[in-house]
């Protein structure tokens, strides 16, 4: 045996014997071959003991092949690449793949917390709930310990180094699953001209083909597969997507499909930047979907059946032939149905003893029966595994006749060694998808399983998954299904036979949900349903006794059925046994709700591309670069990106913004002010529009005229606000926020289109093709006048709240004369191309007026000091004009949107909260902004509280801090004396004042 | 009035200091100097139409999602809006025109020129590239050269365009969402 792989068989298999390769479980060094799966490569080196189980510690070991393992849970790769909680049986091997149990803290084989198994009886289902619930206080302490010792694996502590990437796909038939059935129904559709896509979670399509001994046409059925695939990835239009696994199914036949990605060896040499994808999340919009994803093999519940070497006869076959791996040396196999018997086979085939096949059927198998009694092999009929021996490793089968009848008690009468033992306890169909999908399910008592039943979506089940366990019936259900794909899509269905198939009728299969013991249910060795969960039988008598009768209920209460696991092995013999305890029929006491994902699926893959700098968009204006070489920190504004200050030698935030505020208040400052929306208005009846949306007076306002206007929500309450400027008579042009341009652009077009689509008025945006220049200061137009304007900006010819164009050093410009800063002021725009021309060129002719390029937090200090809000920081959607003292804006003459709302007894309270200015006393101290008043210090909590602060700076100009505030009836309050509150904090006396701190009269934006 | 385009940073991943390169079957191309119209009109009001027409010497598309070519390309945004892609030299003129051949009409002309980045996408991976971040489907024979949808590509709004089956697609983006564009098509042509 090549290195160690005592269980490697010397021929045979899909693995590649030309390419060994090492690989380390728990710190150990293994060898095994390309091809294999970790857990095949586990089993072909003797290691039988995997992982220590979710909450008595017991040894575990492989039980399964593919996605319905549930104790084979591995922590795979090392630090920042390690990847938690993958199945053993889906990890292919790589060289110097790294593997670790999750669970069996500290180790595998030393596992201090196998004591609780000694303990199991107390460790009943509602353990914890019951146990751990007194005193309250103490719960943090429990959770601590009770984590620790369930985790699964280890999230690693730094950035995931992989590559993700998703992709949108669309398909008229996507097909999930590669066995038999999906390859046939892919064949029917391909052929037909449809665009498929077909995706199988295995790294070769052929599902349970690739487990051997299948014969189609005469030929090893995997020569059909290799024929099929071949003939699929010959059409344009057809996808194949093997390592894919189809794990959610949304509305509107929206699938998700994660697909592991090969990667090259050489893929680390690359570098980050060439580093290939990982993982891959495949979007798929289908018009028809085929889900042929098979049936999982369902364990049989006897006393001791977890222990190692315990193995699902279906995956026991699947090693034999695709891995060359034999499990076990001498084997029993025990079973309720025929598919077993062809393990025993294969088991015998392989140079394994099997010393038995132990059928619960009194009646024995159908026509293969002779086949194994050919090979010599004993059966004995109607006769169960009631209880196996040896702890970490299966060292014997005891054997007891068995009536038929059950929860009867039965004598062991034989013992038989062994170091093997493979079950099948029938087969459920994997109708995960299909219920996801919101499809119903129906139970068949000839098969006993759940079947597929209507689909709600666009979909249709065939195969294994559909019930059909032969080989010949999946072919034919494969065609059924793929042909009425493409019938209801309204294609020709391709005339295909049926391959021939060589299978002998099979006897029934007879229910055996749990094996009688020599005990009772409740006193026997633990009899476990859900291996992950360590869920037995006498759990679910133990929550039906207390009163649990919905299996939502019993899932909760015994978690039944959670974990990565899903209950893909345990959830039908656990329905079956609380309905066995309940006395009711199985159907009656129904399944749980499947739901994505159904197998994990990484964190990465789900945030694909959208990580660093592409977790979201930065928006830049156009002046961007130059702001950036200025070495400006940005301000995140929505997804803008704004300059917030711009420090020179060294300053800090407070020293530059001081600077900046006393250059704009004593010459003349600029600021980059492209982020405000900005939105054409034209047609005949634009007035009309306008006069319904905004609260003033706009059919005052003459062309060339500017406003202050807000904005209202239905509600009243403040939404956005902005200039509004009269260009013509049946043209406006409005600015908003920089955060509500998109959303006010929106709630005009809906009003304009759903309830006003009468009026004759057009709206088009213009936010990205201006970028406004914010020139402030006393200075402001002998800079402009400088520079080169060809029309005159004297006070008369161009007052305060007006609009102009003109050129500026020779450039197509708009001027408004408003202020945001209280001083003289021109907001220039101008086609955002040239832009950043004419700011070069004001910052070149400016030097004489110590031109003082500003950003967001001056602009921020110098409103404040006036007293302007900023929509969103000085309000939260539920503060309205009057609170914040614009009686002014709102016309009488006219009905404007939420005028109405404001006459709601709510809205006229007179201890609305208000907008008011506040001083510290004290005179230095900046308040923090968000801090809570209060009426009076020395209260016991919970003190009540009668505002907050909304903004808060220290002013150069006025050489103290101020803060705007929302107090309970402040406008009536001046002189009055609060506190702040902040948490942590001594409160702060503040004094209630006038919001206008600064040139209340406001008459320095007049001259 | 000549268009100035500062150069997204986010290409720089993918050509350098070029400004258009092809890699691993992607090729992306900066496109300069392109003027853009946004026409508002009603479909249903013939003479407007007409009027429209005359001016661009060319039909307006009023099937949804498709565009006309000719002398320029005039994009259908909405029923009742279009993009009208011009050289930036001629959008100032073609406004006037297109004002004052509409004056009397209801309808909306802007010169939005400087509102836009404009790249050129093509290669034989150019329709997988886009998949990763476009929801539609970009099969040939769903978005076939003639068609145009404005769109979503990873979290941008776009207006995408298949020019002929080579393939060739335009992009056209809003100005401040350029860079952060290129730079995912730079990550997304990654094989």
């Amino acid at each position: 045996m090549a290195a160690g792989q005592a269980n490697r068989l010397p021929r045979g298999g899909r693995i590649d014997r030309s390419r060994p390769l090492r690989f380390s479980f728990d710190g150990k060094s293994y060898a095994g071959y390309a091809g294999d799966t970790l857990a095949s490569a586990l089993l072909a080196n003797g290691v039988s003991l995997l992982g220590r189980s979710f909450k008595l510690r017991r040894p575990r070991g492989i039980v399964g092949g593919g996605a319905e393992e549930p104790n084979a849970v591995m922590q795979v790769g090392e630090g920042a690449a390690a990847r938690p909680n993958l199945l053993a049986t889906q990890v292919e091997l790589e060289p110097g793949l790294a593997a670790r149990a999750t669970r069996g803290w500290p180790s595998t084989r030393f596992d201090i917390g196998a004591a609780l198994d000694s303990f199991g009886r107390i460790l009943g289902a509602g353990f914890y709930y019951k146990t751990f619930k007194y005193p309250r206080a103490w719960w943090k302490l429990y959770e601590h310990f009770i984590r620790r010792a369930a985790g699964f694996g280890k999230a690693p502590d730094s950035p995931d180094p992989d590559r993700y990437e998703h992709r949108n796909a669309h398909c008229d038939v996507l097909v999930a699953g590669g066995g038999p059935a999906g390859l046939m129904a892919a064949l029917t559709a391909a052929r037909a001209g449809a665009r498929v896509i077909l995706a199988d979670d295995d790294v070769e399509f052929g599902g349970s083909l690739l487990a051997g001994g299948d014969a189609i046409d005469g030929a090893p059925a995997m020569d059909w597969v290799a024929g099929a695939v071949a003939e699929l990835r010959e059409m344009p239009d057809c996808r194949l997507l093997s390592r894919g696994t189809v794990f959610g199914y949304h509305d509107h036949n929206f699938l998700t499909i994660v697909q592991r990605c090969v990667q090259e060896a050489d893929a680390a040499a690359q570098g980050p930047a060439r580093r290939p994808v990982a993982e891959r999340l495949w979007r798929v919009r289908a018009k028809r979907v085929v889900l042929a994803q098979g049936a999982f093999e369902r364990p049989l519940v006897f006393c001791n059946n977890d222990r190692p070497g315990v193995m699902l006869a279906s995956a026991v076959s699947g090693y034999i032939h695709r891995h060359a791996v034999l499990p076990g040396r001498r084997a029993v196999v025990f079973t309720n149905n025929d598919s077993a018997y062809r393990t025993a086979i294969d088991l015998a085939g392989a140079g394994a003893e099997v010393a038995a096949i132990v059928d619960s059927r009194p009646g024995g198998a159908g026509a293969i029966g002779q086949r194994v009694k050919e090979l010599g092999i004993p059966v004995l009929a109607g006769h169960v595994v009631s209880d196996v021996s040896g702890r970490r490793r299966v060292r014997g089968a005891g054997i007891a006749r068995w009536t038929g009848e059950p929860w009867s008690a039965v004598e062991i009468t034989l013992r038989i060694d062994c170091d093997l033992l493979a079950v099948s306890g029938g087969f459920s169909p994997a109708v995960h998808l299909h219920s996801q999908a919101g499809g119903k399910l129906e139970w068949d008592e000839s098969q006993l399983c759940f079947l597929p039943g209507e689909a709600r979506q666009p979909h249709d089940s065939a195969g294994a998954g559909n019930g059909k366990l032969s080989l010949g019936d999946c072919l034919a259900d494969g065609l059924r299904a793929g042909k009425a794909a493409v019938e209801a899509l309204g294609l020709n269905p391709p005339e295909i036979e049926i391959p021939a198939t060589n299978e002998s009728p099979a006897a029934p299969i007879k229910a055996l949900w749990r094996v009688p013991a020599a005990k009772d249910a409740d006193r026997c060795p633990k009899q476990f349903i859900d291996f992950q969960n360590d869920t037995t039988v006498a759990d679910i008598r133990l929550a039906v006794r207390e009163g649990y009768r919905n299996v939502e209920h019993v899932k909760r209460y015994t978690a039944l059925g959670f974990g990565t696991d899903q209950g893909k092995l345990g959830n039908i013999n656990g329905m079956a046994v609380l309905a066995e305890t309940l006395g009711k029929p199985i159907p009656e006491v129904g399944t749980t709700t499947f739901r994505p994902a159904y197998t994990p699926v990484r964190f990465g893959a789900g945030a694909g591309e959208s990580v660093g700098a592409l977790y979201d968009p930065v928006r830049k204006t156009a002046l961007h670069q130059w702001h950036e070489a200025a070495g400006a920190p940005m301000e995140v504004v929505g997804q803008w990106h704004r300059p917030r200050y711009f420090p020179r030698n060294g300053e800090d935030l407070h020293a530059a913004v001081a600077r900046e505020c006393l250059a704009v208040r004593n010459s003349v400052g600029i600021m980059d002010a492209s982020t405000l929306g900005k939105i054409d208005v034209r047609g005949p009846d634009a007035v009309n529009f306008l006069e319904r949306v905004y609260t003033h007076n706009v059919d005052r306002m003459k062309p060339g005229r500017c406003a202050y206007g807000i904005l209202l929500g239905e509600d009243g309450m403040v939404m956005d606000d902005g200039v509004m400027a009269r260009l013509a008579e049946d043209r406006f042009y409005l600015t908003t926020t920089t955060g509500g341009a998109a959303q006010v652009l929106d709630w005009l077009e809906k009003w304009l289109q759903t309830e006003w689509p009468e009026l004759e008025v057009w709206l088009t945006s213009l936010t990205e093709q201006f970028s406004t220049l914010a020139v402030a200061g006393p200075n402001s137009r002998a800079l402009l006048e400088k520079l080169g304007c060809d029309i005159p900006l004297d006070r008369e010819s161009f007052p305060f709240m007006h609009v102009r164009t003109a050129n500026l050093a020779g450039m197509p410009v708009s001027l408004f004369r408003v202020s945001f800063s209280g001083e003289l002021a021109f907001e220039i725009n101008i086609a955002s191309g040239l832009a950043p021309d004419l700011w070069r060129k004001l910052m070149d002719v400016g030097r004489e007026f110590e031109l003082t390029p500003y950003g967001t937090e001056t602009m921020h200090v110098l409103r404040a000091e006036k007293g302007f809000v900023i929509v969103g920081q000085d309000t939260d959607g539920s503060v309205t004009p009057v609170d914040l003292g614009m009686n002014w804006l709102l016309s009488k003459e006219k009905d404007f949107l939420g005028k109405r709302s404001l006459a709601r007894p709510d809205c006229l309270r007179a201890d609305r909260k208000q907008l008011v200015g506040l001083l510290s006393r004290a005179g230095c101290t900046v308040i923090p902004e968000g801090a809570q008043l209060i009426e009076r210090t020395g209260q016991r909590a919970p003190v009540p509280m009668c505002g907050h602060v909304t903004s808060s700076y220290h002013s150069a100009s006025l050489g103290h801090p101020i803060a705007l505030a929302l107090v309970a009836g402040g406008r009536g309050r001046r002189g009055e004396t609060l506190f702040a509150a902040p948490p942590g904090r001594e409160p702060i006396a503040v004094e209630i004042v006038s919001p206008a701190f600064y040139d209340p009269k406001g008459g320095r934006q007049h001259v | 009035m000549s268009e100035r385009i500062a150069r997204p940073h986010g290409l720089e991943a993918f050509f350098g200091a070029a400004e258009s390169a092809s890699r691993d079957g992607v090729e992306i191309a900066l496109l300069k100097n392109r003027g853009f119209l946004n026409l508002r009109l009603d479909p249903r009001r013939e003479r407007t139409v007409k009027a429209a027409e005359e001016v661009l010497g060319q039909d307006l598309p009023l099937a949804a999602n498709s565009f006309s070519g000719g002398k320029r390309r005039v994009y259908w945004l909405g029923p009742d809006e279009w993009l009208l892609e011009t050289g930036a030299e001629e959008a100032g003129a073609l406004r006037g025109e297109l004002e004052a051949a509409l004056a009397g009409h209801h309808a909306a002309v802007n010169d939005v020129s400087g509102g836009q980045a404009t790249l050129r996408l093509g290669g034989p991976e150019a329709r997988t590239m886009l998949s990763k971040g476009c929801t539609l489907d970009l099969h040939p024979r769903e978005f076939a050269p003639g068609q145009c949808a404005r769109t979503g590509l990873a979290r941008a709004t776009v207006l995408l365009a298949c020019i002929d089956e080579a393939p060739t697609f335009t992009l056209i983006v809003a100005r401040s969402f350029a860079d952060y564009l290129c730079r995912w098509l730079a990550n997304a042509a990654r094989p």
